[in-house]
């Protein structure tokens, strides 16, 4: 009996620990942010000890990051979610989802929740800044910004008796190249994508041609895309033919070639340049990365950004936005946007980030992690590469690689997989632009 | 008592129904905060080649899943059903698959079909020389979904089988052989009928599987892809919906796809009254 009462009587003060230390954590009246996020794999650890590091630091401010899905699936709830009238705070969300954000009319401008010389924006390195800008003015907070690279294989280079520092700059160099690989056995095949739709995307934007009409839809709404073009059907006649020759092998959508380049059954990827961390850790041989392959004969243009940003919800206190706008000043402090590059491959998105990275000799032990810099600070300034803005870009997206689909399998000409690619585009920004009248 | 099963009823799918065919009549911007009335122009949009080819691969894909699992898995429960010693673990074994959640199976099937990497893909090439390549091959991945789909409904049909075929009384059978019937007569003139009214529930929720379940393993496989050869309906309603983002069309889908659905269910049992035999 006594032991009995014992327990009951330490139980009954452990209770009262546990209450008291509660009471004391929600009398500080904790303000929590939600962020959702679609980080996942090496990316989801990175993003948590941003998040960690932040909230250790601000004991009155929690940011609860969760990862909600892939890109598509995050912005999908963020909406059902909005729709609900329970939008989360910050949301993550990719880059041809910005036209859908900017006329959701359910967010707060990130140039309005910052206070003025909170953050430098000066610092935002220039191509990020501009994709995300209106008039000058920017919407959504940089977080992770990626272009593509092309990530080759310098063992299996040399086993086809090519050079390994000599990885192909144009689309004849690649036929070349792809075909010496493919006939010597190196390897099955020589080249696949990550983000087909993408890939399609940075061929304009570095070749300075226009992907849609209107100045990408950044001047006014777009009405057509040019993919059933000369330049486009061009761009998809070249991959169809490397597809015919055993070249180009389809990889799947977003991540799923890398899976073959890292079983060594392909010699060179397309990729964003966040799968940099990922691929030279796991890669079983010496990695190279370089720039895309160019089409001769074309004017010089820019690499495309990618990747995603942190947009901010409207409907909350204004306590919260003071918290969000600390904790976007915590995102652009270099050291930590300096680890968010080293942890994952993409862009820190300060210049003063890059500096650090330099100075800390980062690039000279990493120098696959530089090239994607490189590409991106090194393209001409036109408007043609600043990012394409489409209200129904997912939708369109998908109307692209479904044509691809059909013209590396030859289901369909190059010219007729663009012209279905191109109608239907057409259809989805004609139904978009009524709606938006 | 009847009160709260209906007001779940009225909650959650009457509601929700009217919503729909309210919504399959506007068009309605991402957020919801613009729309516009179109009319029929949603379902006018239905006729397009891409939804005829969804709705043609949804056929035949529930048509395969049908046909193939009730007959493997009848006869799968038929040598479930015999008194061997270690039946037990033969009997956990079928039934294993259906405790997969449908996005485990599509990973786990995804990776043994990997087209650079997998285990199966790897075989087939040293047979036959080629890599089949389910990104790129539109009838091989029907080809991958319809066994994928068909395996993970095994464990499902088997025990509804298993579980009909024990309640035949074996005084029949013994009628039967005595009568002078072989095995073969005894299953079509005996076991078959007798297991009729599982039979119709079976083919009722292989196909209401067929057309909705399935979408799991299709989102993670292949996403509808390549070039649209794998997008069944319900995959479809759900792209057009929730990730281009266009509420009003995919809900004149989902009324057609709901009309549709209902209508083939009550098909099934009008058709069942010829052959169902209910002891």
């Amino acid at each position: 009996m006594k032991k009995n009462h014992f327990i009951s009587i330490c139980m009954v003060l452990l209770m009262a620990v546990v209450l008291v230390g509660l009471s004391a954590t929600t009398s500080h009246a904790v303000i929590k942010i939600s962020f959702w996020h679609a980080m996942s794999a090496k990316r989801m650890p990175a993003v948590n000890r941003i998040v960690d590091g932040f909230n250790s630091q601000n004991p009155d401010i929690k940011v609860e990051a969760q990862f909600s899905g892939k890109y598509k699936e995050v912005l999908g709830k963020a909406i059902a979610a909005a729709r609900a009238g329970h939008p989360p705070d910050i949301v993550q969300v990719y880059e041809v989802g910005t036209q859908t954000m900017l006329d959701s009319g359910a967010i707060v401008p990130v140039f309005q929740i910052v206070k003025p010389g909170q953050i430098d924006w000066g610092d935002i390195i220039t191509p990020i800044k501009d994709y995300y800008s209106v008039k000058g003015k920017l919407y959504s907070m940089p977080f992770n910004s990626s272009t593509s690279i092309l990530y080759y294989n310098k063992d299996l280079f040399e086993k086809a008796g090519l050079d390994p520092n000599k990885p192909p700059t144009t689309f004849a160099e690649m036929a070349r190249i792809g075909e010496q690989i493919v006939k010597s056995g190196a390897a099955p095949n020589a080249l696949s994508f990550g983000w087909p739709d993408w890939q399609f995307e940075q061929m304009f934007t570095m070749h300075a041609q226009y992907y849609a009409n209107y100045e990408n839809g950044r001047y006014g709404r777009a009405t057509k895309v040019n993919g059933n073009k000369a330049f486009g059907v061009k761009v998809v006649s070249a991959w169809t033919d490397w597809a015919k020759k055993g070249i180009f092998v389809y990889g799947g959508p977003e991540y799923s070639a890398n899976k073959a380049f890292l079983a060594q059954k392909i010699a060179m990827l397309y990729q964003s340049t966040s799968s940099v961390a990922s691929i030279t850790k796991a890669a079983q041989f010496r990695v190279g990365t370089t720039f895309l392959p160019r089409l001769q004969g074309y004017p010089r243009g820019n690499n495309v950004i990618g990747g995603a940003t942190l947009w901010v919800m409207k409907g909350h206190s204004q306590e919260k936005y003071d918290a969000i706008a600390k904790f976007f000043k915590y995102l652009a402090r270099p050291e930590v946007a300096a680890q968010w590059h080293k942890d994952t491959g993409y862009f820190p998105s300060t210049n003063s980030a890059v500096k650090l990275l330099l100075d800390e000799g980062w690039f000279a032990q990493h120098p696959n992690h530089i090239t994607a810099f490189l590409e991106i600070l090194t393209g001409a300034k036109v408007p043609q590469s600043q990012g394409v803005r489409l209200g129904p870009f997912v939708a369109i997206r998908q109307a692209f690689k479904t044509a691809l689909e059909k013209s590396v399998e030859g289901k369909l000409s190059p010219q007729a997989a663009m012209n279905e690619y191109a109608t239907q585009a057409n259809k989805l920004l004609k139904e978009y632009n009524q709606v938006f009248k | 008592m009847v009160s709260p099963a209906v007001i779940v009823v009225i909650v959650f799918l009457i509601i929700p129904s009217i919503q729909s065919l309210y919504l399959s009549f506007f068009r309605v911007s991402p957020f919801g905060n613009r729309k516009i009335f179109v009319a029929f122009s949603n379902f006018l949009d239905l006729l397009n080649p891409n939804y005829l080819n969804s709705f043609i691969v949804t056929l035949i894909f529930t048509l395969a899943v049908v046909l193939i699992g009730l007959s493997v898995c009848l006869a799968l429960a038929l040598a479930a059903n015999q008194k061997i010693s270690g039946i037990g673990i033969y009997r956990t074994a079928l039934i294993w698959p259906y405790a997969l959640s449908p996005a485990v199976a599509g990973t786990i099937w995804a990776l043994v079909f990997d087209p650079s990497t997998g285990a199966f893909s790897y075989f087939i090439s040293l047979l036959s020389g080629t890599m089949p390549n389910w990104r790129t091959n539109g009838d091989f991945a029907v080809l991958v979904i319809t066994l994928a789909a068909t395996w993970k409904m095994t464990g499902y049909n088997v025990i509804f089988f298993l579980s009909a075929l024990q309640t035949i009384p074996l005084d029949l059978q013994e009628a039967g052989r005595i009568d002078g019937a072989g095995p073969w007569g005894r299953f079509w003139k005996i076991t078959f009928p007798l297991l009729s009214p599982m039979t119709l529930f079976l083919l009722i929720m292989n196909t209401l599987y067929g057309f909705f379940e399935v979408f799991g393993l299709i989102d993670v496989m292949t996403e509808g892809g390549p070039a649209r050869a794998t997008e069944v309906l319900v995959y479809k309603l759900y792209y057009d919906g929730f990730i281009s983002l266009k509420t009003g069309y995919a809900s004149a889908q989902s009324i057609v796809l709901f009309a549709f659905v209902a209508g083939m269910t009550l098909l099934q049992f009008k058709f069942a009254k010829r052959w169902v035999f209910y002891q």
